[in-house]
């Protein structure tokens, strides 16, 4: 037994050898997820990686691992350290959340961590409120909290999450204080907080408000992005419509990063296969079926992205 | 009666064959120490990507219903609870086993989870447009108050001492808050890189419960190898059957309350077995026989927590919003398939919900079936010799709490944590009251939390935890629980006098 | 069980309520405290009473730790804590496991050391327990375990 162990140890370490040289990938992928399984950016990366095992795509599965806490800090605090910067350790950001939680401090990652690989979702944040709610558009909710200065509760996935980052320049834009509530355990606590009419409204992802819409539970009053979403609200205005001063920096980006320290012919060959894999037709309509909003950025963009937003969220965040 | 048109949907070949897949497949999974139902589902998703719509849907569901009580397997055989659901199933389903009873005990199990689990989804059949009213019910004064009720429950479980009880629980609570604090993002109690997480509640049952017993076993030395001598006792299935129907009383019991719990959202799929078992442990006249290896300590447990499948989906097939974890994978299951659940479900996609629903009936029978045929075989499991058993816990119990999120932090905090437990255990401190306390601590924090926030907006914070019916309801039920556990101290004292 | 063995233990849960106690009381910022502080009074409350009682002689619940457990427990439980805390990940899992498992089972094992059979028993064991969960961990659900030297 000790022999055959022995020998499978040397034909694997002689495979990792192998491995090393090139051929990346020759064993399945591993995809870290820093949310819960069933949050809609754990829904998302199951979908868009489904056909990395293709031969056209990265020819290997993609494994999804869920590290949830604290708003996705246990996680990427584990990818920026423990994770092994081989190519096969991938990581799925959300954008304004780690970049504003690096802000913030307290965690061990910052925009230098990590590599992007490519952005696969653009999914805004929206104003909902409930369906029997007095409130039928943003200026009935600036009027009530500029009568009732802090009395107007609303909810929303966390602190300095993308959520969170909206709920500061609604408020901020309209020169009012309101009571953000923040939720434990994502998006969907958020919007059973708005449904039950534990508070009077919240801040959530267009993709959830857009279903609880469809079933009768919400009212979506505006978007927090620079325009309107054609595909699944024509009808709802933006805030900048509504005269609220309120742009895209709210707008929760997904996508695959790597470990800073990846080899850069790993990220190079990942750079070019993945954005590729995210425009595979069963996937675009997969994630549409499920009112994701989908947004294929490459590598470059991605970067150019995620310095933008550091910026921004630099001046927004200070003072708080 | 409208879901009877739809069985036939279930019954034919390729539904059939996914639905034994999927139910055998699901006992398999959730026998898996470290992996919990959620996980267990979210691992079969990917599969239904490639079937039908009500295809894919009927593999979830008998899933969902299988793994639930497959988790009570390993919890007998092993005393390695699988998950949250599965603890209060340890606490006689094992002493039962280790006395050779271990068929006796899986049928008990899989009857009484058949029963419960059947009531169940009849509710989420007959009565879902009530039940969610009641599950929006419960907001953040109310889960706190809900969490707080949990904890006085927690000095009369499995504790032969009120106050070693209500201490464990305390430890658990102080546990829980390790590692990131949720809603501030802020650092807590932080000592070592691996408590960098926090401590992982599928991690911590597996240390808390297995790793005593590892100990335990190693404690008896080499001279004690007397196990081949325990004769494993064939049960026949008909004693069982007449022993879940005769204890009427615990059946009944964690029936009703495994549905009532199972319907809060965030709360009920992890306490429901606890509850139930506390329940029937104060209703019951012989309340020394609970954790010696008591059936009706298994049967509570078991059917409460079965019965919690049902109404755990209310929220999520009437308002979109799920309930748990699980509840959120099988959303993501009937999303790619552009399938949005709310109050017109069952009008818009009748031939996906129906089906769907009728599939975890006929999974229930399946599992039952399934779980009592292995149960003769399964049972054997109290004649492996200790040294053997208690090697290869330990591998599982690393294995196990390992794959829960691939992390050696879990690891080190499942040993620590199981080597610490054995300790106490010697001293009079139990795991059960410290696990309640360990998920307790995080749903009373974090609605507290929401609460007072709501509150400052509102009319003050008296107003909104002390005012309304629930609220007040809720109260008495504490005030009840405690003062119950205060005359049980004092008479334990006077008899121990 | 004697009463020392009671203050001992309680007095080393009082210590450890008394610490969190004044960590939660100390750090800033305190509002992410608020919770622990609540908890840790009540942790602190407790582990008065259980002491006061052990040192009353009131305690009645447990059965205490022997020499004899002891020395029978210290050998596995050495063997784990090096299985656990070291080899897993320094050897790799399968091979960590391996290792662990036929040391425990030859610590255990009644059987005579002297023997040929009892040695083949406990490798063929052994191999069957590790193909097992290669197969369960590594085929089916496919967790990718810490690889380190070994596999």
């Amino acid at each position: 037994m000790r022999k055959l162990i022995i020998g499978l140890a040397a034909v694997v370490l002689g495979m990792a050898g192998v491995a090393m040289a090139g051929n990346y990938p020759d064993r399945p992928i591993m995809l870290m997820v820093s949310y819960g399984a069933g949050g809609a950016t754990d829904f998302q990366a199951r979908i868009v990686t489904m056909t990395a095992g293709n031969e056209d795509a990265l020819g290997m599965p993609i494994a999804i691992i869920n590290k949830p806490g604290a708003g996705g800090r246990v996680g990427w605090n584990w990818f920026a350290k423990d994770a092994e910067a081989d190519g096969y350790t991938l990581g799925a950001y959300n954008i304004p959340h780690f970049i504003a939680q690096s802000i913030k401090g307290g965690v061990q990652y910052d925009r230098d961590s990590f590599e992007p690989i490519a952005n696969w979702g653009a999914d805004p944040a929206v104003f909902i409120v409930g369906k029997n709610s007095p409130f039928n558009s943003m200026a009935d909710v600036v009027a009530y909290a500029k009568e009732n200065p802090g009395k107007l509760t609303f909810s929303g996935a966390g602190l300095f999450v993308g959520h969170h980052i909206a709920a500061l320049q609604i408020e901020k834009a309209a020169g009012v204080k309101m009571q953000y509530v923040p939720t434990k355990g994502g998006g969907a606590a958020a919007m059973k907080a708005v449904i039950a009419g534990d508070v009077m409204g919240g801040v959530n992802n267009l993709s959830d408000a857009y279903r609880a819409r469809e079933a009768g539970n919400v009212k979506i009053l505006g978007v927090a992005d620079v325009k309107r979403n054609e595909e699944f609200l024509p009808n709802v205005p933006t805030m900048v419509e509504q005269g609220l001063d309120v742009d895209d920096s709210s707008v929760n980006f997904r996508g695959i990063m790597v470990p800073k320290g990846t080899p850069p012919e790993v990220i190079g060959r990942l750079a070019a296969t993945v954005p590729e894999m995210f425009k595979n037709k069963r996937v675009a309509g997969k994630m549409s079926a499920g009112g994701s909003p989908m947004h294929i950025m490459t590598r470059d963009e991605v970067l150019q992205m995620w310095k933008e937003r550091e910026e921004y969220l630099g001046q927004l965040l200070q003072g708080l | 009666m409208e879901f009877l048109s739809y069985f036939g949907e279930v019954f034919t070949p390729i539904s059939m064959l996914l639905l034994i897949g999927g139910t055998v497949g699901g006992l398999i999974l959730g026998a898996t120490p470290g992996l919990s139902p959620t996980m267990a589902v979210a691992l079969l998703i990917p599969f239904t990507f490639h079937l039908q719509p009500v295809h894919g849907l009927i593999l979830l569901g008998a899933a969902y219903t299988s793994t639930v009580a497959g988790g009570a397997v390993s919890a007998i055989l092993l005393k390695i609870p699988g998950a949250p659901a599965n603890i209060a199933t340890t606490l006689d389903g094992h002493a039962m086993a280790v006395r050779g009873q271990g068929a006796r005990a899986l049928q008990l199990a899989f009857l009484s989870s058949l029963v419960g689990g059947v009531f169940g989804v009849l509710l989420l059949i007959f009565l879902t447009p009530l039940l969610a009213q009641w599950a929006l019910a419960f907001g953040p004064s109310h889960l706190f108050w809900l969490a707080i009720l949990g904890v006085t429950v927690i000095g009369s479980l499995d504790s032969d001492s009120v106050v070693k009880g209500l201490l464990s629980g305390s430890i658990g609570m102080w546990l829980a808050t390790i590692g990131y604090d949720d809603m501030q993002g802020v650092q807590r109690f932080i000592f070592h890189d691996a408590l960098g997480g926090g401590v992982n509640i599928i991690a911590a049952l597996i240390g808390l419960f297995a790793i005593p017993q590892v100990l335990t076993m190693f404690a008896k030395g080499w001279q004690d190898y007397g196990v081949e001598s325990i004769e494993v006792q064939r049960h026949p299935l008909s004693a069982a059957v007449h022993e879940v129907f005769s204890r009427t009383r615990a059946l009944t019991i964690g029936t009703l309350s495994g549905s009532i719990i199972g319907l809060i959202p965030g709360v009920g799929g992890q306490i429901a077995g606890l509850v139930a078992y506390d329940q029937a442990k104060k209703f019951s006249p012989e309340k020394d026989k609970f954790g010696t290896g008591h059936s009706e300590g298994v049967i509570a447990a078991e059917s409460a927590n079965n019965a919690m499948v049902g109404p755990s989906l209310v929220p999520l097939l009437t308002l979109s919003i799920p309930g748990s974890p699980t509840a959120a994978v099988l959303l993501g299951g009937l999303l790619i398939h552009g399938i949005f659940p709310g109050t017109d479900l069952f009008d818009n996609h009748p031939e996906v919900a129906w089906p769907f629903i009728n599939s975890m009936l006929i999974g229930q029978i399946l599992m039952c079936a399934f779980g009592i045929y292995i149960a003769s075989f399964a049972a054997r499991i109290a004649q492996v010799p200790q040294s053997i058993m208690a090697a290869a816990v330990l591998g599982l119990a690393v294995f196990g709490s390992y794959s829960v999120q691939q992390s050696m932090g879990d690891v080190y905090v499942m040993m620590a944590l199981g080597t610490m437990m054995y300790f106490l255990e010697r001293f009079g401190y139990s795991a059960a009251p410290l696990v309640l306390g360990l998920i307790l601590g995080p749903i009373a924090e974090s609605n507290f939390i929401q609460g007072s926030l709501i509150a400052t907006a509102g009319n003050g914070q008296f107003q909104y935890f002390f005012s309304g019916a629930l609220n007040l309801l809720l109260i008495a039920v504490v005030v009840v629980s405690i003062g119950y556990s205060a005359m049980m101290e004092i008479r334990n004292r006077r008899v121990a006098a | 069980m004697t009463r020392v063995q009671h203050i001992v233990p309680s007095a080393i849960v009082t210590f450890v309520a008394l610490w969190v106690c004044l960590i939660s009381y100390t750090q800033q910022p305190s509002e992410p405290f608020l919770f622990p502080r609540l908890i840790s009074t009540l942790f602190l409350a407790l582990s008065l009473w259980t002491f006061g009682k052990a040192v009353l002689g009131l305690s009645k619940v447990g059965s205490g730790v022997s020499l004899a457990m002891m020395r029978n427990l210290a050998p596995g439980l050495i063997v784990s804590a090096i299985y656990v805390f070291w080899a897993a990940k320094t050897l790799g899992f399968y091979a960590a496991s391996t290792v662990a498992f036929l040391t425990l089972l030859t610590i255990y094992d009644p059987s005579p050391h002297g023997s040929v059979n009892t040695w083949v028993r406990r490798i063929v064991i052994t191999a069957v327990y590790i193909a097992v969960m290669y197969g369960l961990f590594a085929f089916v659900l496919k967790v990718y375990t810490p690889r380190g030297m070994f596999i």
